[in-house]
């Protein structure tokens, strides 16, 4: 880059639960001004036809981050103890399959730093073996409202739209192993 | 329920649907020419998203007034009528303009379509009731948005209040129409088919007026005269037809794909 300051609105990750009991799930992000900008937005974006009952946005600086590949390269991760013990939300991705998301919320911690909270989350949450970690502070999610009257505007004209799943489009959706079974299956891909 | 309409009654509502539909299609066309271009794509897609739901309410409009007038065809009423027939508000007919003119106006419409539909949904006329259902909880997160967005601008930058307040001076003397009632609309009240456009204008007032005002916006005069009435259009109606309707004038039979 030559300097350019940058424009952009600062970015949110976006977590959506498609049901009741299901976990929330990281499904993208946007560009947003503040949290209320941020969830208006992801709602337009992620849960406009896909079922949903709740959703977050989490500032993408909140989140610590770790892959299998950086604990396999032993880099160091950000000492950030700040001496308050808070609680974290622990998030994790143990399979390739479902691509549409990355991963999913599994429980939270109270640590006195995001590296604790790592640590505490591997302890707690060792299997299946996590492809990747998130880890941010339960305060800084913000969340949509459970009240009826915004599940009613937010969610519930999702059900009656038509084109709900990729499938529904008749040309795109289908795996190449549907016309050849010597293609291999799903999660070739 | 529809046997049970005199025919003055259905002439009148006949009127009232169909301003309802023209308002929401050309408002559809003029946020829908935002497509590509919007400041930012989340914002892009959120305004086409917007834009596709008032193209389905206009759906719902002239599906209910083709039920009471003997079968028109939503399609050839959007596609075959010249400006003088459409009965659309001048709010909508204006250029999209800027991003501040083009969410004021959208936060305006949408605050009055949620005070009729909410009000509708008691209508005797159970097609109506029903229909509304639909249409109330998307407007509610219309709303949500838009409100969001005139707060944003209002309480942004010089620039952004500036172009924000604007749009208000010029917009707000022409929501005025949008609660003149069409002709024969008494009548329909008095029934219970269709809400009282004076009680809702004050709904209206009252919650567009505390939003804008704490959105650091000054809220212009209310006119005191008349408004123009729904057979007459601004310049820009004809132009956005000629646009909406190029290529539905290339086929007279129309054409399927």
């Amino acid at each position: 880059m030559t300097g350019r300051p940058d424009t952009q609105w600062p970015r949110w990750e976006v977590f959506k639960q498609d049901a009741p009991g299901r976990p929330h799930q990281a499904v993208g992000s946007v560009h947003a001004t503040d949290a209320d900008h941020a969830l208006v937005t992801a709602r337009t974006l992620f849960a406009r036809r896909p079922s949903a009952v709740s959703m977050w946005a989490v500032p993408d600086h909140a989140i610590l981050a770790r892959t299998q590949e950086q604990d396999e390269r032993g880099e160091p991760l950000p000492d950030l103890a700040s001496g308050d013990v808070r609680t974290y939300v622990v998030a994790r991705k143990t399979t390739h399959k479902r691509s549409m998301t990355f991963v999913d919320v599994v429980g939270t911690v109270d640590a006195d730093s995001p590296a604790a909270a790592l640590a505490l989350a591997r302890e707690r949450f060792p299997e299946p073996p996590a492809l990747a970690w998130w880890v941010f502070p339960d305060a800084a999610v913000a969340r949509t409202d459970d009240t009826p009257g915004t599940v009613e505007s937010w969610f519930a004209p999702a059900k009656d739209k038509t084109y709900r799943q990729q499938s529904s489009y008749g040309v795109v959706g289908t795996h190449a192993s549907k016309r050849n079974p010597r293609a291999g299956g799903p999660d070739r891909d | 329920m529809t046997d049970a309409l005199t025919p003055e009654l259905r002439l009148a509502l006949v009127e009232r649907l169909t301003a309802l539909a023209d308002d929401e299609l050309i408002l559809s066309h003029r946020d829908a020419e935002w497509v590509g271009h919007a400041p930012i794509l989340e914002e892009d897609i959120a305004l086409a998203n917007i834009a596709q739901d008032e193209l389905g309410h206009a759906g719902v409009w002239l599906s209910l007034r083709s039920a009471l007038d003997g079968g028109s065809d939503p399609d050839t009423l959007a596609f075959r009528r010249g400006a003088h027939e459409y009965r659309c508000a001048r709010l909508v007919e204006l250029p999209r303009g800027d991003w501040a003119f083009t969410l004021t106006r959208q936060f305006l419409f949408d605050a009055h379509e949620a005070v009729w539909t909410d009000a509708a949904r008691a209508s005797t006329y159970a097609p109506l009731a029903e229909a509304v259902e639909k249409i109330v909880r998307e407007e509610r997160f219309h709303l949500q948005h838009t409100a969001l967005w005139v707060e944003r601008l209002g309480l942004g930058t010089e620039e952004s209040r500036r172009r924000t307040q604007a749009a208000l001076d010029e917009l707000w003397p022409l929501a005025a129409q949008l609660f003149a009632p069409v002709p024969g609309e008494d009548a329909l009240v008095a029934a219970g088919i269709v809400p009282d456009l004076a009680a809702l204008r004050e709904r209206w007032t009252t919650l567009v007026t505390a939003h804008l005002r704490k959105s650091g916006l000054n809220v212009p005069a209310t006119p005191t005269q008349e408004p123009a009435p729904r057979t007459e259009h601004t310049e820009h109606l004809a132009d956005l037809l000629r646009e909406m309707q190029e290529v539905a004038s290339q086929e007279e039979e129309g054409v399927l794909w």
